[in-house]
This record gives C-alpha cells, structure tokens and sequence, in this order.
C-alpha cells in the first residue's frame, strides 16, 4: 500500500510538471484530501499543509486539480540558504529539501520497517523530521546551517521534532538514548554523502548495532555511478555491512526538471 | 584523408576567428558569460590543434602553416595568457562579490511574488559566474603545469 502511495506520488508530480505554468525557484503539490490514490489520514494532511503555510521558504499557493485530485500548489525559494551555506562552506551539500510528501511517505516506510526513532542529519528545513512526528515516531533534526535551524525552531512549535544545531559529524547521540533508530542522510553520494555518512556511522557505531540507514540516491548520467549500484550508495553498503531492505522513488525539489525521481535507498546494519 | 592544404586551410580560419575575437577585447570590455565561455573553447581547440600539428611538422608543411601556428602560440601565450585571462579572473571575482554582497543585503521582509521571482533570476546569473569562474580557474591550473 506504501508502494502505491509513492508511485501515486511519482505520477502526480509528472503531471505536475506538464502543467505547471508558474516560475517559481521551487514548488510542490500536496493533495487536499483524502482520495483513492491518496489514502492519507486527513489530519496528518493537514499537519503537512501546516507545515508548508508556516514555513518561510514559501511565498505563493493555490489549488490546482492534477490528475483530478485536487491539491494546493506551494511555490518557493531556498536561494538565501544556498548563498548562506556556500558562502561559509558550512555544509556537506547546499539545502535542496525533499518533497513534504515524499518525507511523509517515506516515514510511512520507516515506520512500517519498525523503527521507533528517526534521525534526519542535514535536515534542511526539518521536514522529514517533522513528518516523522506526524506518525508518532521520535524525530530529532540534526543540521549545521544555523540559518536553517531558525528556520525549523518556529516550525518545531507546531510539532516539536527537536531540532539540533550541530555538525552532525560531532553530535553527541547517546544523549538521544536511541532505541532502534534510523538515520536519514541528507546529500548524494556525489555531493558529499558519503562523508558525512561515513563520519556519523563511525560514531553511532560505538554506541548502537541495530540501525537503519536511508540515503538519497540518483541514477542520472550527471554523476559517476558506483561499480556497486544503489544509486551511488553501492560501495559505501558494501563497506560498511549493510544490507539493502527497499529502494523506492520519490518526488524531490531537485529533481522536479527530470523525468526520474530520487531514490530513497533503505538500509539496515547486518547484525 | 584530410591534405595539408584543408589543414592549413582550416588553422588559417581558426587563427581569423581568434584573432576578431581577441582583438574586440578591450581592458573595459564587460564580457557575457557565453562570450567568456566562446573565447576559453576557443584558445583551447587551438591549443590542441598546434600541439597536434607540432607533432607532424616536418619539411612539408607550407610555411605559412608554421608562421600561423608560430602567431598564434604568441597570441595565447603573450596577449590571451598574460593580459586577457587574468583580466576576466579579475573581472569574474569582483562581479561574484557584488552581486553576492548586493543578494545577501536585499531586504527579505515583505517581497511581493515577483520581486521574489526577479531576485531569484540574480541568483541564476549569480550561479552561472560561479561556473564560470570554476572553468576559468581550471584553465589557470593548466597554465600552472605548462
């Protein structure tokens, strides 16, 4: 059913990018309500569009039917936060958010693999973390940007997924007291994932075995591809144990211009 | 099989071209950035040229090929090289420190739709020098080997 709703989201924003007419740095759809190809509790919709009207990073939004399901159509710009992270070489990679609905997607599979906490490093705007919460999971937002940590403290009023300002690289997690967390990793392989992957799974590895890795993948021909597949990340699993649960596609903000979707690459440590 | 007249033929268009381009470039010349990237592809396909050519000269070649390969090593390495190259490097990183210092002090509280939207086709300029200036610099790093 999780599957279904991520290819439903695929579809829709195909279509999106046909009939989108607006020139918008960036821009997403959420759907309004309930529907078939969107069976989503229509609180946690609500919580989404929350998220989206409060978050600075957006200026415009209107309804608009796409493939008859009607939804509302947020247009934004990240382009401070880019010249911010470039400008003092504080990031991995520059802040290019997922869809929320991709993040509330893929938290729907997180859950559905039986994590109980989720760990969103680089976060952004904090989206996935806050999605994370939506499901009633333990959320905490790790991200070195402060410009991008005062952007998540107003939405964390909303629902608190407890953003932290740090180098994720330095953080401190056994003062989280994780369970069976999972660690979401902000950047492609090529863009500066695999650093920032390798340096927080060194730590985590001191003080937790039974973890969940997700990366963000890509299969275009504008990076090296890995000898090992998995859209980047195969080299890097293979190294470091881990094997692979599920890869699926989701809408993000970098690739709205593609015809392929990222994939989202699920992984756990080999016990 | 290409003769060495439609070799000649050819370097002695590629050397015209060249020369037009450079001699348009004055030290007050704001170059576009299509220009910037025209001129550099340019000096490079010549720059292999003659370092091909170099390889098979011999008591063949017309001597006004070796006169024209000889000119145009003095264009690059002289006027292109020494003058015109560091003055689009220069050119380059005060354009990315005004437009950045210019973005980052523009008031970001009540921006209408299409104020956010122009702004954002600065940042794309913006953006577009960057790679820009990323390319010149390799350009430089190859002057730096030679």
């Amino acid at each position: 059913m999780i599957e279904e709703l991520a290819k439903n989201l695929v579809n829709l924003k195909q279509e999106f990018t046909k009939v989108y007419v607006g020139t918008s740095h960036i821009q997403e759809v959420i759907p309004i309500h309930k529907s078939k190809m969107f069976p989503i509790d229509e609180n946690h919709l609500q919580l989404l569009h929350h998220f989206a009207k409060n978050n600075p990073i957006y200026y415009n939004f209107y309804e608009q039917k796409i493939l008859e399901i009607p939804c509302i159509v947020y247009e934004g710009d990240i382009n401070k936060y880019w010249l911010n992270s470039i400008q003092y070489g504080s990031s991995h990679a520059p802040f290019s958010p997922t869809w929320i609905m991709s993040a509330y997607v893929s938290m729907l599979f997180a859950k559905d693999f039986g994590f109980l906490e989720i760990i969103d490093i680089g976060s952004g705007d904090g989206r996935i973390a806050y999605c994370a919460k939506i499901l009633n999971l333990e959320s905490y937002s790790i991200e070195i940007d402060e410009m991008l940590v005062n952007l998540q403290k107003p939405l964390s009023n909303i629902l608190n997924f407890h953003p932290h300002c740090s180098d994720a690289v330095q953080f401190d997690y056994s003062l989280l007291n994780l369970q069976k967390p999972v660690f979401f990793i902000g950047g492609l392989a090529q863009m500066g994932g695999i650093e920032l992957a390798t340096g927080v799974l060194k730590k985590i590895s001191l003080i937790l075995k039974n973890v969940g890795w997700v990366f963000a993948g890509t299969y275009s021909l504008k990076y090296n591809s890995d000898p090992k597949n998995n859209a980047g990340w195969g080299t890097f699993m293979d190294e470091h144990n881990l094997k692979h649960i599920q890869s699926i596609l989701l809408p993000t903000v970098w690739t709205f211009h593609e015809s392929d979707a990222t994939p989202y690459i699920f992984t756990q440590a080999n016990e | 099989m290409t003769s060495l007249d439609d070799i000649s033929k050819m370097f002695h268009i590629e050397f015209e071209k060249l020369d037009k381009l450079i001699n348009s470039i004055t030290p007050q010349s704001e170059l576009p950035i299509h220009e910037i990237i025209e001129l550099y592809y340019h000096i490079i396909n010549m720059s292999s040229m003659i370092a091909m050519l170099k390889q098979q000269v011999d008591s063949n070649y017309p001597k006004s090929l070796v006169g024209k390969i000889l000119e145009t090593e003095k264009i690059i390495s002289e006027k292109f090289n020494l003058d015109i190259h560091p003055q689009i490097m220069t050119k380059l990183v005060n354009s990315i420190h005004d437009t950045t210092v210019n973005l980052q002090s523009s008031d970001s509280t009540q921006k209408s739709k299409d104020d956010v939207e122009n702004e954002a086709k600065r940042y794309e300029e913006l953006r577009q020098k960057m790679s820009t200036q990323e390319f010149v610099e390799q350009y430089d790093k190859g002057l730096s080997y030679d």
